[in-house]
């Protein structure tokens, strides 16, 4: 990012129209190589970052331990460092240290990649580190390696997925197997999907969990990067098509209609998942998702006020024909109307939020228990947004979002330098993906929109969702490194290509 | 008030300083990329790369920094001349409006295609797509950053 960048910049200064020959664009030499051709490369910004998220996941240990300790006993010495110990010390220790392993693994490999994405996705996992070891334990059973609760099982999952962002940055050199079998993916995708209206299993009323032998997982959230590279596919060798206006709807002019199909599949896909799975959330994310990547490939806002129209037309109509959109509705619109019922969940996460107020109650001070239960029972999936508000305050939940608003401005500055038209698209979704799941859950939690059951990114509980978003970190670091392999020549489509030699 | 509270009151507010900091570093970081790369946006708006050339005139592997408006063709007065037997004269003009980049063919005897398809009138184009004049392929792409 910044001193590369600068160097960048300065041997790219050309002479206006006159040809020039393409320098090798040769490394600096500021590390000696090891393994062979690989040059280590400084990432200084990245080093500096990481050490103040490192501070800051401390001194919040050393609050929550603090608290959860209590008051020390008389004659204990006030400075007395058992009594300032950070939480579980072994936990985030571990925490950090792979962090950190992860900066060392992009140094040693030598990426000019992105410098702010792992450092904010750091600050992000410690949070939800921190949080998952104040609640109570017993929510989940055992997990891989041994962990025990909560705070154990979430430290595997953390760790693993900063393990994939970072293989996956690492070893992508080239978006050839995702540029190419874009339909191979589509077709995954929607085979995923089938499998989980076929044999997904019901909990809470949502038909989300896919499990095949050992392992269950929410197939939503790896079917949000299907199908963000699908679209990305799609979008970059039609976008000349869809710009074309031929198609005359009133005032609205679209394009020729061939190329509307995969809009009305993505809108029924959309409200199937809504009908049979019963997840407005994912719905809402997969729409808002397309929504956008559709304006950003044509530029034109009409496609997108006709999705908007149809989506809310199809679902005002499902909202009457299946109770169980229309109570979600009507919790929105008053959820005090049955304070102890059906509006239990969002009452009691909206106290959280009174009580929290500007700076927060502290870390382990909030979320007073209730007959030995937290007040909210899926604080640690659906609402730890609102767990956070009440420890941490409105300060807090606003910062928070801002490293949600980092990470997405990361992704559309990586979009915006992108090669070509799939990367560019690439980037804008993935940063999207992660953006607009963000906002649905955080407006849920505040009563903005209805609530839906998607995850918190990198900060709920759950494993699907930590793995998935370590995928789209792990793809935005390696489409924003300067050494990934330049994209291949588009495919050709007129008959000419028969008659063309193939170049040596 | 007692010490105790008051140590971990200040714990609590050092964390939340703490977040703050972290933001205030990355945002720092953020605004000074973006004013690098709104400075150099301003030199060149895309460049023309030359894949394949028979004639070597522009040789292959050239590349050429774009302005909002750059014309191809035989003529010396083009700003990117083709100096290919089967490209005319005047043979199109490569356009940036608003966000977009669009190649119109100027009536050119053997036509100008884009990615192996004839284009008739005017053609939108975007980053990565293959132009090719007389026997000359050029490739569109974005300006380096």
């Amino acid at each position: 990012m910044s001193d590369d960048d600068r160097d960048d910049a300065r041997d790219d200064a050309l002479p206006a129209p006159a040809p020039r020959e393409v320098a090798a664009r040769g490394a600096p030499p500021n590390l000696p190589r090891i393994l062979g051709s690989v040059r280590p490369r400084a990432r200084w910004l990245e080093l500096r970052l990481l050490l103040v998220v490192a501070a800051g996941l401390v001194v919040g240990s050393v609050s929550l331990g603090a608290t959860v300790r209590g008051r020390p006993a008389d004659g204990v010495p006030l400075l007395d460092p058992e009594v300032w110990m950070p939480h579980d010390t072994v936990a985030l220790g571990i925490y950090l240290g792979v962090l950190f392993a992860g900066h060392a693994a992009q140094v040693l490999a030598g990426r000019r990649s992105d410098q702010v994405l792992l450092p904010a996705v750091g600050l992000l996992g410690g949070i939800s580190l921190l949080l998952m070891e104040r609640l109570p334990q017993d929510r989940v059973g055992s997990g891989f390696f041994g962990a025990e609760g909560l705070g154990q099982v979430q430290l595997v999952w953390l760790v693993l997925a900063l393990v994939v962002a970072t293989t996956v940055a690492i070893t992508v050199r080239s978006d050839s197997w995702l540029r190419r079998y874009k339909y191979t993916w589509a077709a995954a995708g929607i085979g995923l999907l089938l499998l989980t209206f076929a044999f997904g299993s019901d909990v809470g009323g949502q038909r989300l969990t896919l499990t095949i032998g050992p392992f269950s997982g929410q197939p939503s959230e790896l079917l949000k990067v299907i199908l963000v590279v699908f679209l990305a596919g799609y979008l970059s060798e039609n976008r000349a098509l869809l710009v074309e206006q031929d198609t005359k709807l009133g005032p609205l002019r679209l394009p020729p209609l061939p190329y509307l199909a995969p809009m009305a599949a993505m809108w029924a896909i959309a409200l199937g998942i809504v009908v049979i799975q019963r997840d407005l959330g994912a719905a809402l994310l997969f729409f808002g998702v397309f929504l956008l990547l559709l304006y950003a490939a044509t530029a034109r806002i009409s496609l997108v006020v006709l999705g908007l129209a149809a989506f809310f037309a199809g679902s005002a109509i499902l909202a009457n024909l299946f109770s169980h959109i229309g109570t979600r509705i009507a919790i929105w619109i008053d959820p005090f109307a049955d304070p102890l019922g059906a509006g239990y969940q969002v009452v009691q996460s909206l106290h959280a939020f009174a009580r929290g107020g500007l700076l927060g109650m502290g870390f382990g001070n909030g979320l007073p228990l209730v007959g030995g239960r937290v007040p909210i029972p899926e604080v640690h999936t659906d609402f730890p947004l609102a767990a956070l508000g009440e420890e941490l305050g409105l300060i807090g939940v606003m910062a928070i979002l801002g490293v949600y608003l980092v990470i997405i401005e990361r992704g559309l500055r990586i979009a915006a330098a992108a090669a070509d038209e799939f990367r560019g698209l690439l980037a804008t979704g993935l940063a999207l993906v992660v953006g607009i799941q963000a906002f649905i859950i955080a407006a849920g939690n505040l009563k903005l929109l209805p609530l839906t059951g998607v995850t918190l990114p990198f900060i709920s509980y759950g494993g699907s969702s930590l793995l998935a978003n370590g995928v789209v970190i792990g793809l935005l670091l390696a489409i924003s490194d300067k050494g990934v392999e330049p994209p291949p020549p588009p495919r050709e489509t007129g008959w000419r290509r028969f008659l063309r030699r193939r170049d040596p | 008030m007692d010490g105790f509270l008051l140590v971990l009151w200040l714990v609590r507010i050092l964390f939340l300083a703490l977040l703050y900091l972290f933001l205030f570093r990355v945002v720092r970081a953020l605004m000074r990329d973006l004013r690098a790369a709104s400075q150099s946006a301003i030199a060149e708006l895309g460049r023309l790369l030359v894949l394949a050339s028979p004639g070597d005139d522009p040789p292959a592997g050239a590349v050429f920094a774009l302005d909002a408006i750059t014309s191809l063709g035989r003529d010396v007065n083009n700003s990117i001349v083709v100096e290919d037997p089967f490209a005319s004269a005047e043979h199109a003009v490569l356009t940036f409006r608003g966000r977009d980049w669009y190649l119109e063919d100027l009536g050119s005897t053997n036509g100008t295609y884009v990615n192996g398809n004839l284009v008739e009138g005017v053609a939108p184009l975007g980053f990565g797509d293959e132009i090719q004049i007389g026997q000359v392929r050029l490739r569109l792409e974005r300006a380096r950053r």
